[in-house]
């Protein structure tokens, strides 16, 4: 009892006064980056694929994060979501609104797919047959000529009310806030804590009576869902589908924007998004008016930064610091959700366990 | 039609594709061999083990072209100096990012992999730059040229060079001590460790020689393909390398040799034989087909033993 009454304690502050600079530290961090930023026209469609990443970002995390299994095929997932949305907008003239239906529903029938056949296929070699999935869908499905417009690409024009990138981002934002409170009711529910029991271990889970095939199928069918989703609206943002960009490095990438993110953090995830969508800009931006300019000129860095930085931060994450970024800001996040204000680290309490969960763990 | 013209077209359909697919399978059961490897010793699969070629490629033709304040090396021994950098590059994966994380689950060795494959092909592009760029043929000329088939000589060092490293592979694992090791460590890591084999040193070893396995692959595939840019040799031989191992029994050498020459040759014939209308990236959706069917209806491969 006692024991109860201190975790109480420790996680409210102690007077409602602990709650203003909390507060106001929430409010300046919300109006930089969800007003601020993505008012500048300039940054708009940054921020859109900052929003975009991130629901892919929690669509890899419920398979690796919570189940652990590691799929290499998203870029496929997210690429018939594309496709399919601007295929149904411009050649079946479907409403708007629909599009992120069908692209869901496709995601989620390709998902199905898969998954019936990595029930019998796990681990190392689901991430074989992932990627082989995924290469091959940018090399065949993306070329066929009456998807892709005879390989000029399907046009994806927004509705009018939508043409600002700011209200794009805004819009990009409410499905992340969607997917969020997804995600967020799927650990509440029986079926979270099942595939949360399955990535411990799977025979365990399997003799406390989770039926592990079903529950990994829900995984990648829910995961595959998201990605569907996410890639509609990329259609939307780019606003031409096109098989190039579609490949096995944006699959990489969003391993990439994971793991370093932080698997299992939800907030983690979010932010590897930001970085990696915002990462390309920032380094062409500095680089080419700054180290090209006054320094020396060197015009193939920029290219390759981003892969770069992004695979020295995967392998730091996975080789030192296993938590990514998720557990690297979890005093901050502590603090801001009424805990106190520590380095130290404590993992007992409810979902925070899943917080400090990590790609070794 | 008459018996010539027939015969003209099964050389055009069937007999040419083959002979490119038996080039270019050979260098994908090198490339398998490799991975066979690291998987019987480390239980992992390498996703930078194509890269791990391109590292050689570019680094031979760095020394070859004399860039930079590079010398202008002779040939061979510029091919030489690749080869070590492959080998160099991956013992350094090994110690830096393979050996922290012997404890770890695979999967996470695995994504390991990956991002050494993505780290290895920036430094590439910041050494070379994005655009391909040509990579002559060591050996120039043909061994045969009829009508519509031809095998460049470089093609047959392809083909010599898998026989010769698979004759070598096989007496090195079933004659020498550090051979015979590497089977011990992959089979009971504690039980060799007891009779006094160092399973680190055993680790290095194993990728030292995927490292020269690819190494090789990797100058002899950018010399027969002219063209080369970074991380285009992923792009093109990855998935049918990792198809070949897997065909074969993902624990089988012989099984990985077959197996490329085997997957070499159906992606060539269904890349010539079925029109880029009806069905785009035929070879890939075939490299797809055969990788599933494998691992649902015989998972331990043509000559696996184990799954």
């Amino acid at each position: 009892m006692a024991v109860l009454e201190a975790t109480q304690t420790r996680a409210l502050p102690r007077t409602m006064l602990g709650w203003v600079p909390r507060l106001a530290v929430m409010a300046g961090l919300a109006y930089l980056l969800l007003v601020r930023m993505p008012l500048d026209e300039k940054f708009a469609p940054i921020y859109a694929d900052a929003a975009i990443y991130a629901i892919v970002g929690l669509s890899l995390n419920i398979v690796l994060g919570y189940t652990g299994q590691l799929s290499l095929g998203h870029n496929g997932f997210f690429g018939i979501g594309a496709f399919s949305a601007a295929y149904a907008l411009t050649v079946r003239e479907v409403p708007f609104a629909l599009t992120f239906v069908i692209a869901g529903a496709c995601g989620a029938l390709f998902a199905l797919v898969m998954g019936v056949v990595a029930l019998r296929i796990t681990g190392l070699y689901l991430a074989l047959i992932t990627l082989v999935f995924g290469i091959t869908l940018e090399n065949s499905l993306f070329e066929v000529s009456w998807l892709t417009n005879s390989g000029a690409g399907q046009p994806a024009n927004r509705p009018e009310w939508l043409y600002s990138d700011t209200r794009f981002f805004y819009f990009c934002l409410a499905f992340l806030a969607v997917a969020v409170y997804l995600d967020f009711m799927l650990l509440r529910t029986k079926s979270g804590r099942a595939l949360l029991a399955l990535k411990e271990n799977e025979r365990v889970a399997e003799a406390f009576g989770i039926n592990v095939t079903a529950f990994k199928l829900l995984a990648f069918v829910l995961s595959g869902t998201l990605a569907g989703v996410a890639g509609a609206l990329f259609a939307y943002r780019i606003g031409i589908v096109t098989a190039s960009g579609l490949g096995f490095n944006l699959a990489l990438l969003f391993v990439l924007l994971t793991v370093v993110g932080g698997l299992g953090s939800r907030v983690g995830v979010m932010l590897g998004g930001l970085l990696f969508a915002s990462l390309d800009y920032v380094l062409h931006e500095t680089w080419a008016h700054h180290v090209n300019d006054f320094v020396f000129r060197w015009d193939s860095a920029p290219q390759f930064a981003v892969g770069f930085l992004g695979a020295l931060g995967l392998l730091l994450t996975i080789v030192k610091y296993p938590g990514g970024i998720g557990q690297q800001i979890r005093p901050i996040t502590r603090w801001l959700a009424g805990g106190p204000f520590t380095l130290h680290d404590d993992r007992d309490s409810g979902p925070a366990a899943v917080e400090g969960s990590s790609v070794r763990a | 039609m008459s018996a010539a013209a027939g015969a003209d077209l099964v050389a055009l359909e069937v007999m040419a594709p083959a002979v490119t697919g038996l080039v270019q399978g050979s260098v994908y059961g090198l490339l398998g061999l490799g991975l066979v490897l690291l998987y019987k010793s480390n239980r992992i699969f390498n996703f930078a083990q194509a890269e791990f070629g391109g590292v050689a490629a570019f680094t031979w033709i760095f020394f070859d072209t004399g860039k930079g304040f590079l010398p202008d090396t002779p040939t061979p021994v510029a091919v030489v100096i690749g080869i070590l950098m492959a080998v160099v590059v991956a013992l350094i994966t090994e110690r830096l990012v393979v050996r922290p994380l012997f404890n770890a689950p695979k999967i996470t060795v695995v994504v390991a992999t990956a991002g050494v494959l993505l780290l290895l092909i920036a430094v590439e592009g910041f050494l070379y730059g994005g655009e391909a760029g040509s990579f002559p043929a060591i050996f120039s000329g043909d061994a045969i040229n009829e009508g519509a088939i031809r095998v460049t000589n470089q093609g047959l060092a392809i083909i010599v060079a898998l026989l010769v490293l698979a004759v070598a592979s096989a007496l090195f694992f079933s004659r020498s001590r550090y051979g015979t090791a590497i089977l011990a460590v992959s089979q009971e890591a504690t039980a060799s460790r007891l009779v006094g084999i160092s399973v680190e040193r055993i680790s290095a070893l194993t990728w030292g020689l995927a490292g020269f396995l690819a190494g090789v692959a990797g100058i002899l595939l950018a010399g027969s393909i002219g063209l080369a840019a970074p991380g285009s040799l992923t792009g093109l031989a990855l998935v049918p390398a990792f198809t070949a191992a897997v065909f074969g029994g993902v624990t089988s050498m012989p099984g990985a040799l077959l197996g490329g020459v085997v997957i070499g040759v159906i992606e060539s014939l269904a890349t010539a034989n079925i029109p880029k209308e009806d069905l785009p990236g035929s070879g890939q959706v075939v490299l797809f087909v055969a990788l599933l069917l494998v691992l649902l209806v015989r998972p331990s491969g043509l000559l696996g033993k184990e799954t």
